[in-house]
């Protein structure tokens, strides 16, 4: 008995995931990369106004981190964390899912751009 | 009672050792495998070690050899960082073993992991969120529960088949 409400938790909890991730949709426009590091703000980035590819260099005691920013998308490109999992991640372009370097405690995630104007229109 | 006979002293500090043992070495074996781009998705076959001994031997054994795994796992990585992840869903998936050590029957424990490893998965988040200050990582959640059903599914029948067999060694 007691077995069987625990595998209808586990079911429900299955299909209510699986059911926000088919329903959620990302930032329509305007994406904007927040770059931080312990919740601290190091970098804003408008991602549709980036016309060349460039990368920055994220340093701290913990580590160092490279990202690069292309126009609407932005990823971590090197690490020196012995896992790598921000940089398997590749490129994101919306507000899905961030990226994490759990050692750095370094996060990349994109936010819209609320209240701007070009952004609203576009 | 179906559980075994608690065995104590000398003999008890053996399993305990051995056990640890063995799921150090099914973490750093899995460690080896191919990383899966989303973060915190894996099998957690040293899953299986943890239900065996809680089921068996009890709550505070099952306690030892996770944080004894959890600890050396961290230290053989060399990512110390790991640490306070691993020990927050391993502390937070202990507390819903042992609640679901008094609800399963015997022929049910299959049931305990994919249950464990969700809250393993949501405990690692607890901790990252609190590392990074931020909800952020929450949007990760959908993805490790399904995931962790998934996996769990795979090392609970793992360790459900472990159970009746080393039973039918100890007859």
């Amino acid at each position: 008995m007691k077995a069987k409400v625990i595998l209808l938790l586990l079911l429900g909890a299955v299909a209510a995931s699986a059911a926000f991730l088919l329903l959620r949709h990302g930032n329509a426009s305007a994406p904007v990369a927040r770059i931080t590091r312990d919740g601290a703000v190091l970098e804003e980035i408008a991602l549709d106004k980036v016309d060349a590819p460039y990368s920055l260099t994220f340093e701290d005691e913990s580590g160092r981190n490279v990202v690069t920013v292309e126009r609407d998308r932005i990823r971590v490109s090197e690490a020196d964390c012995p896992d790598r999992v921000c940089v398997n991640q590749g490129w994101i372009s919306d507000g899905t899912v961030p990226i994490i370097c759990l050692p750095h405690r370094l996060m990349i995630e994109i936010v819209g751009a609320g209240g701007d104007v070009d952004g609203a229109a576009g | 009672m179906w559980m075994a006979r608690p065995v104590k002293g000398a003999g008890r500090i053996a399993r305990l050792a051995l056990f640890t043992a063995i799921a150090l070495t099914i973490f750093m074996a899995e460690a080896q495998l191919p990383v899966i781009p989303v973060p915190g998705v894996k099998l957690g076959l040293a899953n299986i070690v943890t239900v065996y001994v809680m089921f068996v031997m009890g709550p505070w054994d099952a306690l030892l050899v996770l944080s004894g795994r959890v600890f050396l796992g961290a230290v053989f990585s060399g990512q110390p960082m790991t640490l306070i992840y691993s020990a927050a869903g391993g502390l937070l998936s202990w507390c819903a073993l042992c609640l679901l050590r008094k609800a399963l029957t015997r022929e049910h424990i299959w049931l305990a992991s994919p249950a464990v490893a969700v809250f393993h998965n949501f405990g690692q988040l607890l901790a990252a969120a609190a590392v990074l200050r931020s909800w952020a990582v929450m949007a990760y959640l959908p993805y490790l529960v399904i995931a962790a059903v998934l996996a769990g599914l795979f090392t609970g029948v793992a360790a459900q088949t472990l159970i009746r067999r080393l039973d039918r060694i100890r007859k």
